[in-house]
């Protein structure tokens, strides 16, 4: 662990580390970057979830009679495509975290 | 469980696997010596996503997801999405950040970043019962594949083959061995595929990819059971507990960094973010794999009129990959082929658990609490002592198992997810967060997962609310809020953590 610096005095707010606050440049953007990821994390996820439950209600519906690559397609959706897009999300989160660290490296 | 007698074959098979793995481990020690850290370069991001997959290959993996599938179809999933969908979690949100840390085991952080002996015995004791509960699983994992395999009845079992982990963990400590993890997921992998290549082929459907062709297998189940539906959504359980579970596992695994070891001992950050992708995949094979073997022994059971009351059902679930071999009729050998498996991965979890929970003993609270003078042999030792104890203490858990193999792993993870997740997120991203909301938050959430099962008795809506398995839906946003109103009500933390939390764990 590199150790902590000493602080001559009270760090200025806009250096104050707030997952809801990021300070400009490059955290900013990789929070950003974090929003857009966890919202497709969680809409696919249990948003998915949720309308399939909604549908349940009437039986038989849309999501569960439509059948893909010999699967109902609700199955095939949560149990085989979601681990495909996560992998998905895992690789553009390195792809973004690769830009930005490209750009904000040169300009140090 | 009944034993059915003695089977050469794959107790053979067992023991020549294991020769090969302390094999190995001898060759890799004699030709890398003390430098082996060093080659991670070598092995290349493939190799640590290898490793990474490897070292979270578990019992509940292995045997676990599949029982659940064969008892409550769709709802296996939850455990499926929630296992994968946790490295998202944590690759966005904290694995970088905590590689700049430095500290990447729960005591180690804590410790570093909020200063405080409490909140450091609080989550060495967490990080001991998260090991004590997840190596519970495992050994009834042991217990029961070693009753399959040598023809005993579960308790003699689960001594006999809890004598054969300690007897493998002293000998390759005492040989130093040094483990390949590439061998070992390449092993796991191949002895939980083609057993099931060979039913799908079997059992008449496409057995090339068998993760596919098991999509027919589940609509004939589905027609052959006559409406109790294994594939629909929902059936055995509500949308609330299916994402309760699913959320749960999902910041359980975010609440448990180590599990990507290596992606902190990689030279290269670069390098250590794009093996979590290969990481991910190589688990993804298990688990488009896992919902295949409850698929099909649930399709034999309906169409061989096996009987089934719900006691005996519930009774095999757990051991249900391994019957789903002998329902399919495939040769001994190649069932013997998943047991060892099992065997392999629970072995590797279980010696990793057990040295996680000793060493946060013997660091964490003996030496940094009891006896801060002690030296690094007595240290040693006290580990070795903690190590067998809590074997001991993991042997007479597993003797009535409490439950189902993931559901028990499912209980460790909530408290992952209620306690240990909330500090590592806060301290991450909050740089307000001092020491008084973590020993809050951490007491708190030790309280929701535990209050169920401890007051669900006079409390019956606990038991809807805070389930054990699936605890952290409510618990870690109730937790993450006390956090934030505690520590915003108490003095904030020393201003070099804060500059050291800003100027270097969040640095481009």
């Amino acid at each position: 662990m590199a150790q902590p610096q000493e602080a001559p005095g009270p760090a200025p707010r806009d250096t104050g580390v707030n997952f809801f606050r990021p300070r400009p440049g490059f955290m900013r953007k990789k929070v950003m970057y974090t929003w857009l990821l966890l919202l497709s994390w969680a809409i696919f996820t249990f948003g998915f979830q949720f309308v399939l439950a909604l549908q349940d209600e009437g039986s038989g519906g849309l999501l569960t009679e439509t059948v893909i690559l010999g699967f109902p397609f609700h199955y095939w959706f949560t149990g085989q495509f979601l681990i495909v897009w996560f992998i998905l999300l895992c690789f553009l989160f390195n792809t973004f975290v690769d830009r930005l660290t490209k750009i904000y490296q040169k300009r140090k | 469980m009944t034993a059915e007698g003695f089977k050469l074959f794959p107790a053979l098979l067992l023991l020549a696997v294991l020769g090969i793995l302390i094999l190995t481990g001898l060759a890799s020690r004699t030709s890398k010596g003390e430098y082996y850290l060093g080659s991670a370069r070598s092995v290349g991001r493939m190799g640590i996503g290898a490793a990474i997959a490897s070292n979270w290959m578990s019992a509940a993996s292995f045997l676990g997801i599949a029982g659940v599938f064969y008892l409550k179809g769709y709802f296996a999933l939850a455990y499926v999405i929630g296992w994968t969908g946790g490295y998202v979690l944590l690759l966005i949100l904290l694995a970088g950040q905590i590689r700049r840390f430095g500290k990447y085991t729960a005591p180690e952080f804590v410790d570093a970043r909020y200063e405080s002996p409490v909140a450091r015995v609080l989550s060495a004791v967490i990080a001991i019962l998260i090991s004590l509960i997840y190596c519970v699983a495992q050994y009834k994992g042991i217990g029961l594949v070693f009753s399959w395999m040598f023809g005993l009845d579960y308790t003699p079992a689960l001594f006999f083959g809890s004598a054969v982990v300690i007897s493998y963990l002293v000998l390759s400590g005492t040989l130093g061995l040094s483990k390949n993890q590439q061998l070992q997921y390449a092993l796991l992998i191949l002895c939980f595929i083609v057993p099931l290549m060979a039913i799908a082929r079997k059992l008449g459907y496409f057995w090339l990819i068998p993760q596919l062709g098991y999509g027919v297998a589940l609509r004939d189940l589905t027609s052959v059971a006559g409406g109790s539906g294994y594939g629909a959504p929902f059936a055995f359980a509500t949308p609330f507990q299916w994402i309760a579970l699913c959320f749960t596992l999902m910041v359980g695994t975010a609440g448990l960094p180590h599990v990507l070891a290596r992606f902190y001992t990689a030279p290269n950050i670069r390098d250590a973010r794009w093996s979590v992708v290969w990481g991910l995949f190589f688990i993804g094979l298990l688990y488009w794999s896992a919902p295949a073997y409850g698929t099909f022994a649930k399709l034999r059971e309906f169409q061989g009129g096996i009987p089934s009351d719900p006691a005996a059902a519930r009774a095999v679930a757990d051991l249900i990959v391994i019957k789903a071999g002998e329902w399919a009729g495939i040769p001994l050998w190649l069932t013997g082929v998943i047991a060892v498996g099992a065997i392999i991965a629970a072995f590797s979890t279980v010696s990793g658990l057990l040295v996680t929970g000793a060493s946060a003993f013997s660091y964490d609270i003996y030496y940094r609490l009891i006896n801060p003078r002690a030296s690094e042999r007595k240290r040693m030792a006290v580990a070795k002592g903690a190590t067998l104890v809590l074997a001991l203490l993991v042997v007479i858990g597993a003797i009535n198992p409490p439950g189902l193999i993931a559901e028990i792993t499912a209980l460790a993870f909530a408290l992952a997810g209620n306690t240990l997740f909330p500090v590592f997120l806060l301290g991450i991203w909050w740089d307000r967060t001092n020491k008084y909301g973590a020993v809050a938050g951490m007491a708190l959430g030790l309280c929701i997962t535990f209050a169920s099962l401890l007051f669900g008795g006079i409390f019956p809506w606990l038991h809807a609310v805070v389930p054990p398995t699936s605890s952290a839906l409510v618990g870690a946003p109730l937790v993450i809020g006390m956090m934030i109103v505690v520590s915003l009500l108490t003095p904030p933390p020393p201003e070099k953590i804060r500059r050291f939390l800003s100027e270097e764990v969040h640095a481009p």
